[in-house]
């Protein structure tokens, strides 16, 4: 425990100075600021814009479909960097662990081309239209 | 012929295939199906039996393992020795002849299917009981026969008599059954296993004879058998078992089913020679039933009943042998009576077949010149029946007689009243023939039998007249006897019985020199009637002694403190599911709260621990 | 990597090739027949691979997994399991969803997660089959996307699993934290190093326990069951009730034995808590139930109860052989008997527009209507109740005789009274297929056809052949463990 005590003391201090510093600010301000409540008082600062409308617009779903896709893509580039890194290391064993990676990648974006989820706005779809046995029921309404 | 698993998988395909058809195959398949499954069978059990007798010896089977956990192995394993053989033989021979006959007995009803289904299934777990190496397997076809003696028993199950008579083959034989079940039990935990071979032989290692353990365990497989084979005190099911089609009642109910207890007692003879007072009860309650019954059938009018009350009758006697220590007997009676009791149903069914179905034999009469068959038919199986000389059942009750006569200490008694049992048979049996086909003809019958039922009729006639001259395969099986000198005075007696109840018969029923009327209108004669019209009162005893006490209790401890002890744990059942069900929300929040809750309280446990 | 590893990895290749291929399918030809023959294909090569991959085991293919012969018969039985659920969606999944193509695809993926999972001998290859397994459940839970019960469903499982997989590595990070290695034997002879009995050490154990305890839904931990088998697609039910529990359970029971988590009793005694309130409150709740898939959800928690009874007969290390032989026929024959009771589930309710609700009106008369359907449902309700001659009966014994010889007296008296609650229930459904026709209230037409026909015969088959027949996998069992 000593140790530990030790080794963290300055990070104690540097914590209880920032509270110290942020109380005194907020504290200081309370006590020597000067109070209105015009119309312009809780209105955006100076060289703000107005607002217009409601902050909760429909977005098209398409940005996150495309956000999701670039996470997932992006995240997939760190495999490849860890691979870059010990490229000498791993050889040819994992050059080619590399390209199965990437080629299974690769299906994946002409999977998502295919079905048309990069498509913006209407849909276009390549493959076989659809069998007859999709086509809805007259009782299912 | 080393495939002899096919013998049972025949008739349980055959069956298999019936039920699945769902009574959507044609009717000529279907009967065709059934009896051509039997009859193979009875080829292949042919083939073997020539194999045997060429090279004779034990043969033995293990189709598979059923399961192997710990130390318990029970297998599906066939063995054949002598008495497996004969078994087999009665089974599909008989059976086979019983099929034929159905189709022609049967054709005209609706469920023909359904009828031939569960006949072959019969057949097949028939079978599997003789055929099987071990107790369990045994215990399987012992139900089996069991489920399609109610199935056939209940076969028209649109009249409630059949349905009532059913259930009470059903329960009755259950409660043998439950004997049997915990004899098992009994003798796996004191020998450690159910092997038929091994366990006799480990019997006769630990236990010496007149021991308690022997005793109680061949008590309670004789439960077993008292109830499948009919025998005092649980006799009662079969006269009512007759509800059944007639050839239900011929090969159920006379040659096979009922057969079941004699051959698990001679199975197990060397478990029953380890204890003497089981086998002296074996052979009393032999020779009660056998009066019993035989006093009964003097007294019936349904031509089923008699032939049903004296099957009981002849099973008395296959026990008497038994317990006589007169195994091989034993079984050569059973083969004879099969013979003979399948001919006599065969014939009374050709009978009532012919007769609008009518079962009363004081309304039939005179039919010896219309009905020549049924009535030849009658005339042999009565013969065999009542053991005139020369005829198949001649031989095998003086076989029976001799051995009990040779019986150390109670064997005389026992003897005269065998004795006397074969002069009853006598009586009732020509009884039987002299009212239904001499005198006036009350009923005039409106077809005679086709081939169908003519050919199994003349086999079997031929059987139950050469039946005496089959040498058994039995040597080996059992343990020879050794033949003390042949009282001749014993055999002259054993003859000539039978023939007094036929002169006897004949006085009273046909040659009417001593008027039966006045005999009957006496206060004793009267009362005889009536006691043995009702089988000694059996049932209604019963129904004094069990039911009525057991329904009066019920009903008069209705509100009993028992009953809250079920009552709570229903309502403890149902006050869980509901407690348990009200946390069934469906709401997330409160699913992952309890998967916290529950994750806090475990974790707590291990910390509690820990600490 | 060499040709033997690649030999002993040939299931999961396939599998994953398979998955490749039926996204390139879907990308260029859609339709939902060639989908399913070509996820068919897939999963029935994988299963047939097994056999060959079965040469080289045991196996230690990169620190990651251990194909050995158990871990291949369970991947063998997986595939197949998951065979049967594509050729039983055919026709319900063309009825739903706009897109039914996918659903292959995923089944395949979850499939590969399972398979991952019982050859798993290390925490990163658990992980990683836990979630590939868990996240295309989700999905396919979700599938038929234009209903309620689905996505209510789906969300429910979301939430709810990724708590339970969170907690599961939190369990996972406090191991490595104390012992500094994640694989599983590696962490055994860690904690053999370690003193016992260091609470970090047990708080880990019992997450990890919780968190696998949620996936085969042990009783805290159970609430989800019902709604998540009551709004899921039949078939997916069937998926997710035998081959997702059984792979989880499987590599819980390995973690226990490889890393010999038996050593902390307090962990396995509360594992017998958990397996005796898990058989309890699923037979009771299971008691008055009139849904069928809810009832077969409840009965599933009750029957992992059961299964949980291994745990304790482990403790003793002359007893595992028996135990782990217990469960392994146990999960085959519940897995048969599961997939094929909601495979009929699927076929009586196609064509409805309400599919994923299947009350007991809606068998009622089945045996008049459909003797041979009816016979499926009765054949896989006499099995989960344990009657002989059916696969469940020889599972039960098992268990029994494994209890017996653990002496667990107490769960072995839990386990025969939850057998007798169950037996009302099960038969409750069998009393309601036997009803006259003219009683029936319902209009659903059961599907038809020579492929339903073949599938049901088939699974009535195999039922009652590991009832009667069980030596051979028995014997098998007990020659690879």
């Amino acid at each position: 425990m000593t140790d530990a005590v030790t080794s963290l003391w300055p990070f104690l201090v540097y914590v209880v100075a920032v509270l110290l510093l942020v109380a005194t600010m907020l504290g200081l301000s309370f006590v020597l600021g000067q109070r209105r409540a015009n119309r312009a008082t809780n209105m955006p600062f100076e060289s703000g814009v107005l607002s217009v409308g409601s902050p909760q617009i429909h977005i098209a779903v398409e940005f996150y479909l495309v956000a999701i896709f670039f996470v997932i893509f992006d995240l997939e580039t760190v495999f490849i960097f860890a691979w870059a890194v010990a490229f000498f290391e791993l050889g040819w064993e994992g050059f080619i662990a590399v390209l199965v990676f990437i080629a299974i990648l690769a299906v994946a974006l002409v999977y998502e081309l295919s079905t048309g989820a990069l498509d913006w706005g209407v849909k276009t779809r390549a493959g076989a239209p659809r069998p007859e046995s999709r086509q809805p029921q007259e009782e299912q309404h | 012929m080393d495939a002899f698993w096919l013998i049972p998988a025949l008739p349980l395909a055959s069956a298999g295939a019936l039920l699945l058809s769902a009574g959507r195959m044609p009717r000529l398949w279907a009967a065709g199906l059934g009896v051509a499954s039997v009859g193979l069978a009875a080829l292949c059990v042919a083939l073997l039996a020539r194999d045997f007798l060429a090279q004779p010896g034990v043969r033995q089977i293990t189709l598979w393992t059923w399961m192997a956990v710990g130390d318990f192995t029970p297998r599906i394993a066939f063995y054949v020795d002598g008495l497996t053989l004969v078994m087999m033989s009665v089974i599909t021979g008989v059976g086979f002849l019983i099929h034929l006959y159905s189709v022609e007995f049967m054709w005209e009803d609706a469920s023909l299917c359904r009828f031939f289904a569960y006949m072959n299934l019969f057949v097949g777990a028939m079978l599997i009981l003789v055929l099987a190496d071990n107790l369990l397997l045994l215990y399987l076809g012992w139900e089996g026969v069991g489920l399609c003696s109610y199935l056939l028993i209940g076969f028209w199950y649109r009249d409630p008599d059949n349905g009532r008579a059913a259930r009470k083959a059903f329960i009755v034989t259950r409660a043998g059954d439950t004997a049997m079940i915990l004899g098992l039990f009994l003798l796996l935990t004191e020998l450690g296993t159910l092997d038929i071979q091994a366990l006799q032989v480990a019997a006769s290692a630990q236990w010496q004879v007149g021991d308690t353990l022997p005793i109680v365990a061949t008590a309670l497989l004789l439960g077993g058998a008292l109830g499948k084979s009919a025998q005092l005190p649980l006799h009662t099911w079969l006269p009512d078992a007759m509800a059944g089609p007639t050839p239900v009642s011929a090969l159920i109910h006379a040659a096979t089913m009922v057969t079941a207890g004699v051959y698990l007692i001679a199975r197990h003879y060397q478990l029953f020679l380890l204890a003497p007072p089981t086998l002296e009860a074996v052979a009393w309650i032999g020779l009660l039933t056998l009066l019993l019954a035989a006093t009964t059938a003097l007294a019936q009018n349904d031509i089923k009943r008699i032939l049903a009350w004296s099957t009981i009758s002849q099973i008395g006697y296959m026990f008497l042998a038994l317990g006589a220590g007169a195994f091989a007997s034993g079984i050569f009676h059973l083969m004879t009576h099969a013979f003979f009791k399948a001919l006599l149903f065969l014939a009374a069914g050709a009978v009532i077949h012919c007769l609008h179905h009518e079962h009363d034999i004081f309304r039939m009469g005179g039919l010896r010149t219309r009905l020549p068959v049924a009535f030849w038919s009658f005339v042999i199986g009565s013969a065999a029946l009542a053991a005139l000389p020369f005829t198949a059942g001649f031989y095998s009750k003086e076989a029976i007689l001799r051995a009990v006569w040779d019986m150390p200490g109670s064997g005389h008694w026992l003897w005269a009243g065998g004795l006397l049992g074969a002069l009853l048979t006598g009586i009732y049996s020509f009884r039987l023939v002299f009212t239904v086909f001499f005198g006036r003809a009350h009923t005039e019958p409106d077809r005679r039998p086709g081939w169908k039922m003519a050919l199994p009729l003349g086999t079997l006639c031929a059987l139950s007249l050469v039946g005496g001259f089959f040498a058994l395969p039995l040597a080996g099986v059992f343990p020879a006897r050794d033949h003390a000198v042949v009282n001749h005075a014993v055999e002259y007696l054993g003859i000539g019985v039978p023939l007094l109840g036929l002169a006897v018969a004949y006085l009273l029923f046909l040659g009417r020199q001593v008027s039966i009327a006045a005999l009957l209108a006496s206060p004793v004669g009267r009362a005889l009637q009536a006691l043995w019209q009702q089988g000694w009162r059996v049932d209604a005893l019963y129904d004094a002694l069990l039911v009525r006490p057991f329904t009066g209790l019920c009903h008069w401890w209705r509100k009993e403190p028992v009953d809250l002890a079920y009552n709570a744990v229903i309502a403890a059942a149902h006050w869980g599911h509901r407690g348990l069900a009200a946390l069934q929300s469906g709401q997330l929040r409160w699913y992952a709260t309890s998967m916290v809750l529950g994750l806090i309280l475990l974790l707590a446990a291990v910390l509690r621990h820990a600490a | 990597m060499n040709a033997a590893d690649f030999q002993a990895l040939l299931p999961l290749l396939v599998l994953s090739g398979g998955a490749v291929l039926l996204m390139l399918q879907i990308a260029f030809v859609r339709g939902v027949n060639r989908s399913a023959a070509l996820a068919t294909l897939t999963l029935v090569l994988a299963a047939l691979s097994c056999a060959s991959a079965v040469e080289q085991a045991p196996r230690q293919v990169t620190p990651l997994l251990v194909m050995d012969a158990f871990a291949l018969l369970f991947c063998a039985v997986f595939c197949l399991a998951a065979a049967v659920t594509v050729l039983l969606s055919g026709d319900y999944i063309s009825y739903h969803g706009d897109e039914p193509e996918e659903y292959f695809l995923l089944l395949v993926l979850s499939t590969l997660g399972a398979c991952v999972l019982v050859s798993a001998n290390h925490v990163a290859s658990l992980v990683l089959g836990l979630e590939l397994l868990s996240v295309s459940l989700y999905a396919l839970i979700a599938y038929p996307n234009k209903s309620i019960l689905p996505l209510e469903a789906a969300i429910k499982y979301l939430v709810l699993s990724g708590t339970a997989s969170a907690t599961t590595l939190f369990g996972f990070a406090l191991l490595y934290a104390a012992t500094g290695t994640l694989a599983f034997d590696a962490l055994g002879e860690q904690l053999t190093a370690t003193a016992t009995g260091r609470p970090m050490l047990l708080l880990a154990g019992a997450m990890v326990f919780a968190g696998l305890g949620f996936k085969f839904s042990l009783v805290p931990f159970h609430l989800w069951t019902p709604d998540v088998y009551h709004g899921a697609p039949a078939p997916v039910t069937g998926f997710l009730a035998s081959v997702s529990k059984a792979a989880v359970f499987l590599v819980l029971l390995r973690l226990f034995l490889d890393a010999d988590l038996f050593r902390y009793r307090i962990l396995v005694e509360l594992t017998g808590l958990i397996a005796i309130l898990s058989m309890l409150a699923g037979n009771l709740l299971a008691l008055l139930q009139t849904n069928i898939k809810r009832m077969l959800a409840y009965s599933s928690i009750a029957h992992m109860g059961y299964l949980l009874l291994v745990f304790m007969v482990c403790i003793e290390r002359d007893n595992r052989g028996l135990a782990v032989e217990a469960a392994a026929y146990y999960l085959i024959a519940y897995i048969a008997t599961i997939i094929a009771a909601f495979g009929l589930l699927t076929l009586v309710s196609a064509r409805q527009v309400e599919r994923e609700d299947v009350q007991l009106q809606h068998v009622s008369g089945l045996f008049w209507r459909q003797p041979l359907l009816a016979c499926l449902l009765l054949v896989a309700l006499l099995s989960l109740v344990g009657v002989p001659l059916t696969a469940g009966f020889i599972a039960k014994f098992y268990l029994v005789v494994a209890a017996v010889d653990g002496s667990n007296w107490v769960l072995l008296g839990a386990l025969i009274v939850g057998s007798a609650i169950g037996i009302y229930y099960y038969m409750r459904v069998i009393y309601y297929m036997s009803r006259k026709p003219e009683q029936q209230v319902s209009q659903a037409a059961p599907a038809d056809g020579l492929a339903v026909r073949v599938l049901s015969g088939a699974l009535i088959v195999i039922i009652l052949l590991l009832g009667t027949v069980p030596q051979p996998l028995m014997a098998y069992i007990r020659s690879i463990l």
